[in-house]
C-alpha cells in the first residue's frame, strides 16, 4: 500500500480542485462559468464510464452491456422517485447496486465466453434489457415513452438577491460536486485495482486465464469482481445522469452510444490505466464541444475522424503516446525542438528503447 | 505423494490416454518419457486440472483431487511450468513471478509472498533481470522463469513440461542441477522430457508411456534396456525414432 501513496495524494488534490473549481470559474467567467460547469460535468461523466469500462477491460472482458447498466441504474433510479419516497440521493446507490446484482447475473453466465463472443453476448444482453424495461407495465416505468425524474437538487430561490444565471449556477454547481464526488470514487476504486495485488490477478486473466489458473489465480472470482465493481461505478452514473437530465427514455437511456463512449474513451486515453481514461475523457470533452461550436452540422464526422486518426496513430493511447514521448527526449537540451530529435535517431524512436 | 489411478482420456473416438496408474513418491524425481503423442501432456495437464479426465481418479497426498479447479489445485499444492513457455508478456520477470506467489497460496501477505518470489528470483538466477520485460527474454531465460513462477506458489509437487527442450548442453546442465536443488528443497518432481541424458542423470524411476499407455516403469537402466521400450521409440515410424535412448549426445 506504501505505492499507493502518491495516488491517493493525487486523488486527495483532485478533490480539493473539484471542491475549489465553481467558486473559482464563477470568479473567472460570471455567467459563462454556468455552461462551462454543465461541460465540465459532462466530461466527468465521461471519465467515470471510461475509467469504469477499463476496469473491466482489464480482465479480458471487452463488454458491450455498459449502456445496459447506466440504463439499469438510470430505470433504478426513475421507478424509486416514482414508487416510492425514497431520499433521491439514496437512489445513486441503490442504481449501483442493481446494476451490481445485474452484473452478477450476466458475468456468472459469460465467464466462459472470450473476445468476439463475450462482446456478442453482452450487446444482446443490452439489448433484451431494453426490450424487457419497454415491456414493464407503462404505470411502473413509462413505457416506450419513458418516466420523467424529479431533479437531484431544488431549485435555489432567494427573491429577488439573485440574477436568474446565478440559481442556474448554483443548481449546475451543486451537480458538478457530485459528478467530481462519483469520479473521486472511480479513480480510488481504479488506483487500487491498480496498485493491490488486484492487478496482477486481473493482468494474467487478461493475458492467460489457464496458466493464471495454474498459479493459483481463481479466474471466475478475478473477472466477477472486475465486473460487479464496473457496473456498479456505471449503475450509480446513469442513476446520477437520470436525475440531472430529468428523464428516463428507453431509446435514449439505453442508446448504444453510451457503450461506444465507455470504450473510446478508454482506448483513445490508454488502456489498463487510471490515467488514461481520464485523460481521454478531458481531451475528447473538448474536442466534441470545440467541433460542435465551430461546425454546428455534421461535427460528429470531424469527431469521427480525430478518433479515427487517433487508434491509427497512437495505438497506446494519450498515455503510450507520453510514454514514447518521456523516453525519447532522454535528458533533453531545454527547447530542443522534437521533430528534429525524431528525424535524426529513428532507431531508438522504432525500438522504444531508452538510450 | 502423486497417485493416479486408471487414469483416462478420450477426444472423441481417439483415447489418448487409456488405464494409466502411478505413484509418486515424496521427494521423488520421476520421469514420464515416450515418443510424439504417447500422452505425456495430456496427463499432466490432467493432473494441473487443464483437461477434464474421461475415467480415473488423481489423488495428492490424501486428498482426491480429481473435481479441483485448476487454481484449487494449486492451493493444494501442485505447481506447473509449461512446455511452451507461457509468460505473461506485458509483465516484467518480476511481475510474473509474484503472480503466483500472491496467489498460489491461499491467505499470503503482500510482504511474504514478495520473499517468496525474491528467493524463486533468486534460485532461478533470474534476480538480476527482474525489471525486463518478460516478452524480451531469451528462451533459456523464459523456461527459467516458468521455473520460478511454478516455484513461487510453493508447491508439494512440481509438475515440469520439457522444460530442457531447446537448451544447449551446458543449459541444459544448468537446469539439471536446478531440479536437483528443487527437490533437495523437499518437493517432488514430476517431468516430461525427451533429452535422454537429463532422464538419466535427473530420474529416480521412469515411467514409459506410448499411444497412451504406460509400457513400464522403473529406473532408467531397467526401462532403457526394455525390448518393449526399444520398440516403442525405434520401430515405430513416428518422429519418435529419432529420440531413441543413447542417441542423444
Amino acid at each position: 500500500m506504501r505505492r499507493a501513496l502518491p495516488d491517493l495524494a493525487w486523488t486527495l488534490l483532485l478533490a480539493v480542485l473539484v471542491a475549489l473549481a465553481p467558486a473559482a470559474m464563477k470568479a473567472l467567467f460570471h455567467q459563462a462559468s454556468v455552461s462551462y460547469l454543465s461541460l465540465a460535468s459532462n466530461a466527468m461523466s465521461l471519465a467515470v464510464l471510461a475509467l469504469s469500462w477499463d476496469l473491466l477491460a482489464r480482465t479480458g472482458q471487452l463488454s458491450l452491456a455498459h449502456a445496459a447498466f447506466y440504463g439499469a441504474g438510470a430505470y433504478s433510479a426513475a421507478i424509486l422517485a416514482k414508487l416510492t419516497g425514497v431520499p433521491l440521493f439514496l437512489a445513486l446507490p441503490i442504481g449501483g447496486l442493481v446494476a451490481a446484482l445485474l452484473a452478477l447475473g450476466l458475468g456468472s453466465v459469460t465467464l466462459r465466453l472470450r473476445g468476439i463472443y463475450f462482446a456478442i453476448a453482452t450487446l444482446a444482453f443490452s439489448e433484451v434489457l431494453k426490450a424487457v424495461v419497454q415491456e414493464i407495465p407503462t404505470g411502473v416505468a413509462g413505457g416506450a415513452a419513458g418516466l420523467n425524474v424529479p431533479p437531484l437538487f431544488r431549485p435555489h430561490f432567494v427573491p429577488g438577491a439573485m440574477q436568474r444565471w446565478e440559481i442556474a449556477f448554483l443548481r449546475n454547481a451543486d451537480y458538478f460536486y457530485v459528478y467530481g464526488g462519483l469520479l473521486v470514487l472511480a479513480i480510488l476504486v481504479s488506483t487500487i485495482a491498480q496498485r493491490s495485488r488486484l492487478k496482477a490477478a486481473f493482468t494474467a486473466v487478461r493475458t492467460n486465464e489457464a496458466v493464471a489458473a495454474v498459479m493459483g489465480v481463481r479466474p471466475a472470482r478475478a473477472k466477477l469482481l472486475a465486473f460487479v465493481l464496473s457496473s456498479a461505478l456505471v449503475g450509480t452514473l446513469g442513476a446520477l445522469e437520470a436525475e440531472r437530465l430529468g428523464s428516463v427514455i428507453p431509446d435514449g437511456t439505453f442508446a448504444i452510444s453510451t457503450t461506444v463512449f465507455a470504450l473510446v474513451t478508454p482506448i483513445f486515453g490508454g488502456l489498463y490505466t487510471t490515467l488514461g481514461p481520464i485523460l481521454g475523457a478531458g481531451v475528447l470533452s473538448a474536442v466534441e464541444e470545440t467541433l460542435r461550436r465551430t461546425f454546428a452540422e455534421g461535427y460528429l464526422i470531424g469527431y469521427g475522424i480525430v478518433l479515427v486518426a487517433s487508434i491509427l496513430f497512437m495505438p497506446r493511447g494519450l498515455v503510450g503516446l507520453a510514454n514514447r514521448l518521456a523516453r525519447r527526449r532522454g535528458p533533453p537540451p531545454p527547447g530542443e525542438d522534437e521533430a528534429v530529435r525524431t528525424a535524426s535517431d529513428p532507431g531508438a524512436a522504432e525500438s522504444g528503447e531508452a538510450p | 505423494m502423486l497417485r493416479v489411478d486408471a487414469l483416462g482420456k478420450r477426444f472423441g473416438g481417439l483415447a489418448a490416454v487409456r488405464d494409466l496408474s502411478f505413484e509418486v513418491a515424496e521427494g521423488e524425481i520421476f520421469a514420464i518419457i515416450g515418443p510424439n503423442g504417447a500422452g505425456k501432456t495430456t496427463t499432466l495437464n490432467m493432473i494441473s486440472g487443464l483437461l477434464e479426465p474421461t475415467s480415473g481418479r488423481i489423488r495428492l497426498g490424501a486428498r482426491d483431487i480429481t473435481h479441483l479447479s485448476s487454481a484449487e489445485r494449486c492451493h493444494a499444492g501442485l505447481g506447473r511450468a509449461f512446455q511452451v513457455v507461457q509468460p505473461f508478456p506485458e509483465m516484467t520477470v518480476e511481475e510474473n513471478v509474484m503472480v503466483g506467489a500472491l496467489y498460489g497460496t491461499p491467505g499470503t501477505r503482500e510482504r511474504e509472498a514478495r520473499q517468496r518470489a525474491e528467493d524463486a528470483l533468486e534460485r532461478c538466477g533470474l534476480a538480476p533481470l527482474r525489471s525486463v520485460a518478460a516478452e524480451e527474454l531469451t528462451l533459456l531465460q523464459e523456461k527459467r522463469l516458468e521455473i520460478a513462477r511454478a516455484l513461487a506458489t510453493g508447491p508439494v509437487v512440481l509438475l515440469l513440461d520439457e522444460v530442457m527442450a531447446g537448451l544447449r548442453p551446458a543449459e541444459a546442465r544448468e537446469a539439471v542441477s536446478l531440479v536437483r536443488d528443487v527437490r533437495d528443497r523437499g518437493v517432488t518432481v514430476v517431468f516430461i522430457e525427451h533429452v535422454m541424458p537429463v532422464v538419466r542423470d535427473l530420474a529416480d524411476r521412469v515411467l514409459v508411456m506410448d499411444y497412451g499407455r504406460p509400457l513400464i516403469t522403473g529406473s532408467y537402466r531397467e526401462v532403457t534396456s526394455d525390448p518393449q521400450v526399444i520398440r516403442a521409440y525405434l520401430g515405430a515410424e513416428d518422429e519418435g525414432a529419432d529420440q531413441d535412448p543413447g542417441a542423444e549426445a
